[in-house]
């Protein structure tokens, strides 16, 4: 029965995985696109964070930010989903054992059951504080959550080629 | 002639050579440089993709460019002080790479080019829509000359 170890030390071995890993191009090329791509996911719900947090476009209702930007934010997610998957494959045996990749899994985890909750919950009515003057509370617990992870998440995956032994 | 020994100089200067010689002074601003790189490169991209009749689309354009000016402006000013230090850390090695000499050129056009447009259109209160091709054009070279100078910025290490 293969164990998680296996499996990345299987996947590290294989001749796409190789490739990536080797090519003087391909490698710089994705994680460019990755680091790029911050911009589109963290730049983006940023701007919804902040409203929430009644710091930009105060004079929008939230729900109109939120319909109008989560679309460029899921459109730069599938980007970096894509890249960061590519990499993982490229590093996969050496990730396995790079605390600072594990932690960043989970924080995105975290990332994910954030904006879950908040739209399972305080967000079911937004209609009724959509332009009030102060956001409730659990909305600007989960917009400096959401930032907080996002700036974890930043420094952790930065952090996983200083790591790298 | 005059840039070689002012980075000579720089780079004999206490923050230059705290820069150099700290264990965890370049990543702690490498970190600032990338969380900066996320809040401005959303905020220009949020603003140029108004432009080109995106995003935001409930708002005016210059209602867009003024409402994120704090981010653009906050967020391009971390960026060149961040910049700044990291380029503390080596200045000569930096005054020597390609892809820093093309970052910082393209840099400064893209400072004169995107923010001049951005004031204009900000104060300019009467502009509603974004059909002129104008904008959209200019919001187009915006966006290729952030890229170039992001992907410019990652080349540094590689050449």
């Amino acid at each position: 029965m293969p164990n998680l170890l296996h499996i990345c030390q299987w996947i590290y071995a294989t001749h796409f995985s190789t490739a990536i890993r080797e090519s003087p191009y391909w490698f710089p090329t994705i994680e460019g696109i990755h680091t790029l791509g911050i911009t589109a996911v963290v730049g983006t719900i940023a701007i919804l964070d902040l409203r929430l947090l009644g710091l930009v476009m105060k004079s929008e209702p939230v729900s109109r930010i939120a319909r109008q930007v989560l679309p460029w934010t899921w459109a730069g997610f599938s980007v970096m989903f894509v890249s960061g998957v590519l990499l993982s494959i490229a590093e996969a045996a050496t990730n396995y054992f790079n605390w600072a990749f594990r932690i960043k899994l989970v924080l995105l985890v975290l990332v994910g059951l954030n904006p879950l909750i908040f739209h399972l919950t305080i967000y079911r009515k937004v209609n009724t504080w959509d332009v009030a003057n102060v956001t409730p509370t659990r909305a600007r617990a989960a917009a400096f959550c959401s930032l907080f992870l996002w700036a974890s998440i930043i420094v952790a995956g930065r952090l996983i080629a200083y790591v790298n032994m | 002639m005059f840039l070689i020994v002012f980075c000579h100089w720089l780079a004999k200067t206490h923050l230059g050579i705290f820069m150099r010689d700290s264990t965890y002074g370049f990543a702690v601003v490498e970190m600032g440089h990338l969380l900066s790189l996320a809040v401005f490169g959303g905020a220009v991209l949020m603003v140029d993709l108004r432009f080109l009749g995106y995003g935001f689309k409930s708002q005016s354009v210059s209602q867009v460019a003024q409402e994120l000016l704090p981010l653009t402006v906050g967020g391009v000013i971390a960026m060149f002080i961040s910049g700044f230090l990291l380029f503390l850390g080596g200045p000569v090695r930096y005054y020597h790479n390609p892809a820093f000499r093309l970052k910082l050129i393209l840099f400064f056009f893209a400072l004169i080019f995107h923010f001049g447009l951005q004031i204009v259109v900000a104060r300019r209160g009467a502009l509603r829509s974004s059909s002129s091709w104008r904008l959209k054009l200019s919001a187009v070279v915006s966006l290729i000359l952030w890229s170039a100078i992001g992907l410019a910025g990652r080349a540094i290490g590689y050449v």
